[in-house]
């Protein structure tokens, strides 16, 4: 088959098609946009001098102290935590119609190994499109921000461009890794000229393990101070490392243990269920349980971010605090000095970094709700068309994904801040320790639900054009 | 005593028309036959009659009350407690089990769960598949997932029964073991049936056939030939 025929049946589809191919590629757009920032933060130059020189042509502090701009590089890598999420679940939408195009291709004389690059090529296209236009849209942006105050100073790094290869690996790596990651999903999948086949995944009852690497998680965050003091002066960054291993274990820990609490409330509902839209989403929670960790994967990472983020603000208040305090009782006023205000202005980066996260999250859940209504539609419109109320059956999606998210939420709120806690010493100067800072962790949980509990509204709103009269002459 | 009633419906899909001036009526544990070539307007007349769409012009009544005019929800409840509504495949929960699927019209009701798996039970027993009480769609075969269907369509006792197409994805054998449990079923309990066909073996279990051409009642005649496996009567 040639390259023109393989490209132009992988752009190929109808409506739906059309719609996964652009959230595919303004996720790889959004993507190349973090990356290239973070890449652009690694690529100021350290000023000449000591360690604590810093670079004065910036206003903000995270681009100005070099001691900061790995972290802040971080944070922008992980911010592409969610879009890389959301174009996962991108890819799940119009499925079931891409399933039958592929199959009416392998009916059409299509070999196993053609369609798979038909669906690899048509993920590559979409990112690769993305891809571009997130460097075109980085370029002009540069170009547009490039504005120095009145002091000469700039908001960003406009003033550097990272270094060339790095940039095109960016750029062209991520179609690379977006194609590859959709050959190694084809993988458990048989498209035949009769329809397209899964192979099962995991199956049985989910079991608690994940707990373990919570456990991982915690005490990776006791051991930072010990290492701290033992490894003081070791050529190796054992204490980042272990800070890595630890929130990664962490967050691998709560996503995969939402597959177990998702299956646990399933259960419970079952047994409890008050009304048949209970009792479907008991069912429909019980049969897959690991849908939710793949839902709320992204909302949950955010989570435990920002609940770890409220113990470091906690902290940082607290230290606040009693500077102003010892200010005072040497009669300097009420001072809190310099380097608080920093790290507070610091924190409120992260809260936005945070929501714009959570924000992603709440997107990319709202492709998979549409996607699982669309692909039930026939099962709905014969349901509606046997008297039950669409109430009921929005009912019915409401209860499977609020049963597991809000346990999981209150899991990732305790996870997120029991890790910050230990991250952030705990305790201040004169040995006091910050409060638990209810308010803020209850803000950032009931945040998460309301964010689903808007996305479940959006998505129902789905369901009256999927449960009409026509999906029952549909075969 | 006459039960269901439609006068002079009209339906269009945009410039289609797909009823042209229908006027029926259907008594009470009657059992009427709709048949017609592909594309006749057979599917949307059932669609009017059970309350599902509404036409746009004539009237339908249900024991002496015009439905086309009530509200969605209304027209919901009547299809819940009144009607019952059976189709050719996909109409099972699929993450449900066998019981489950046809214990929800009660539980919707407001019947209690136990009381609803008890009745649904039994109506699975009545249909013969009472062993896949608890066994998922996906694990039947296609004429046990009609069977259960069929249950579900009939537990809340309707006073009638839309059927479209009900056999026509199974086989010849299956689907005149179904059809034949459907109008016992249905005559014991005195339901009405409006029967969607295209086949005239199927048609000759009704009382009553009524062939629509074009949208239009061409003609009705009784269901004359007994079908090859004639226990329905």
């Amino acid at each position: 088959m040639s390259p023109g025929t393989l490209a132009r049946l992988a752009m190929a589809g109808n409506r739906t098609d059309a719609a996964r191919v652009t959230l595919t590629a303004l996720s790889a757009a959004l993507a190349t946009l973090a990356g290239l920032a973070a890449l652009t933060v690694l690529a100021i130059e350290k000023p000449p001098g000591d360690a604590w020189q810093h670079s004065e042509q910036y206003v903000n502090g995270l681009l100005r102290e070099p001691g900061l701009r790995g972290g802040t590089a971080f944070a922008l890598v992980l911010l592409t935590i969610p879009v890389l999420a959301l174009a996962g679940q991108s890819a799940r939408l119009g499925a079931p119609a891409r399933d039958r195009r592929l199959a009416a291709l392998r009916l059409a004389g299509a070999t196993p190994g053609q369609v798979t690059r038909i669906a690899m090529l048509e993920t590559g296209l979409a990112s690769l499109a993305g891809a571009l236009t997130g460097l075109a849209a980085y370029l002009v942006g540069r170009n547009l921000l490039h504005r120095p105050d009145a002091n000469g100073q700039l908001a960003l790094p406009t003033d550097v461009l990272p270094w060339m290869p790095a940039m095109a690996a960016v750029v062209l790596g991520l179609p690379l890794v977006a194609a590859v990651a959709t050959s190694v999903m084809l993988r458990r999948v048989t498209t035949t000229p009769l329809g397209v086949f899964r192979r099962a995944g995991r199956t049985g009852s989910p079991r608690p393990w994940p707990g373990l690497l919570i456990g991982l998680g915690v005490l990776a965050a006791a051991m930072v101070e010990p290492i701290q003091w033992a490894l003081k002066g070791a050529r190796v960054d054992w204490l980042g490392i272990v800070i890595l291993i630890g929130i990664f274990a962490a967050v691998m820990g709560v996503i995969l243990g939402t597959g177990w609490i998702s299956y646990l409330a399933g259960r419970v509902l079952h047994r409890h269920a008050p009304s048949p839209a209970a009792l479907l989403a008991a069912r429909r929670l019980t049969d897959d349980p690991w849908a939710s960790s793949r839902t709320f994967a992204a909302l949950l990472a955010a989570v435990i971010i920002g609940a770890g983020a409220t113990a470091f603000r906690a902290s940082f208040l607290l230290m606040a605090q009693i500077e102003r305090e010892e200010s005072r009782a040497a009669g300097y006023g009420d001072d809190a000095g310099p380097l608080n205000s920093f790290y507070l202005t610091t924190m409120d980066l992260v809260d936005l970094a945070v929501a714009v996260a959570l924000t992603i999250a709440a997107a990319g859940l709202l492709v998979t709700l549409v996607e699982g209504i669309v692909s039930r539609r026939r099962g709905y419109a014969v349901l509606v068309a046997n008297g039950v109320p669409r109430a009921t059956i929005g009912a019915s999606i409401l209860w499977q994904v609020l049963a597991p998210v809000v346990p999981a939420v209150l899991v990732a709120l305790g996870v997120g801040y029991t890790i910050g806690r230990l991250f952030s010493g705990g305790t201040g100067r004169d040995g006091r320790t910050p409060g638990v800072p209810v308010e803020q962790l209850a803000l950032l949980g009931a945040g998460a639900v309301v964010a689903v509990l808007i996305t479940v509204g959006l998505g129902v709103l789905f369901l009256r054009g999927n449960t009409a009269v026509e999906e029952l002459r549909a075969t | 005593m006459t039960k269901l009633e439609a006068r002079g419906l009209v339906k269009s899909y945009g410039p289609t028309p797909a009823l042209r001036d229908v006027t029926l009526d259907i008594d009470e544990g009657e059992i009427v036959a709709v048949t017609g070539p592909s594309g006749c307007g057979k599917s949307t007349l059932l669609h009017c009659l059970a309350g599902i769409l509404r036409p746009d012009a004539g009237e339908v009544s249900w024991r002496g009350h015009r439905i086309d005019t009530w509200s969605e929800a209304a027209r919901s409840r009547l299809r819940r407690t009144e009607f019952g509504v059976l189709f050719q495949f996909g109409q099972l929960v699929a993450e449900l089990t066998a019981a489950e699927n046809v214990a929800l019209p009660l539980l919707l009701a407001g019947t209690g769960r136990r009381a609803a798996r008890a009745a649904a039970c039994d109506w699975l027993e009545r249909l013969g598949v009472a062993e896949y009480a608890d066994v998922r769609p996906g694990e039947m075969s296609g004429g046990q997932q009609q069977r259960c269907a069929t249950a579900r369509a009939l537990v809340t006792e309707p006073r009638v029964l839309f059927a479209d197409e009900p056999t026509g994805a199974l086989d010849t054998v299956t689907g005149e073991q179904v059809l034949t449990q459907l109008v016992r079923l249905a005559r014991q309990q005195r339901t009405a049936v409006v029967l969607i066909t295209h086949e005239p073996r199927i048609a000759a279990y009704a009382d009553r056939e009524i062939v629509l051409r074009d949208g239009a009642i061409d003609h009705t005649g009784l269901g004359l030939d007994a079908p090859l496996s004639g226990g329905a009567r």
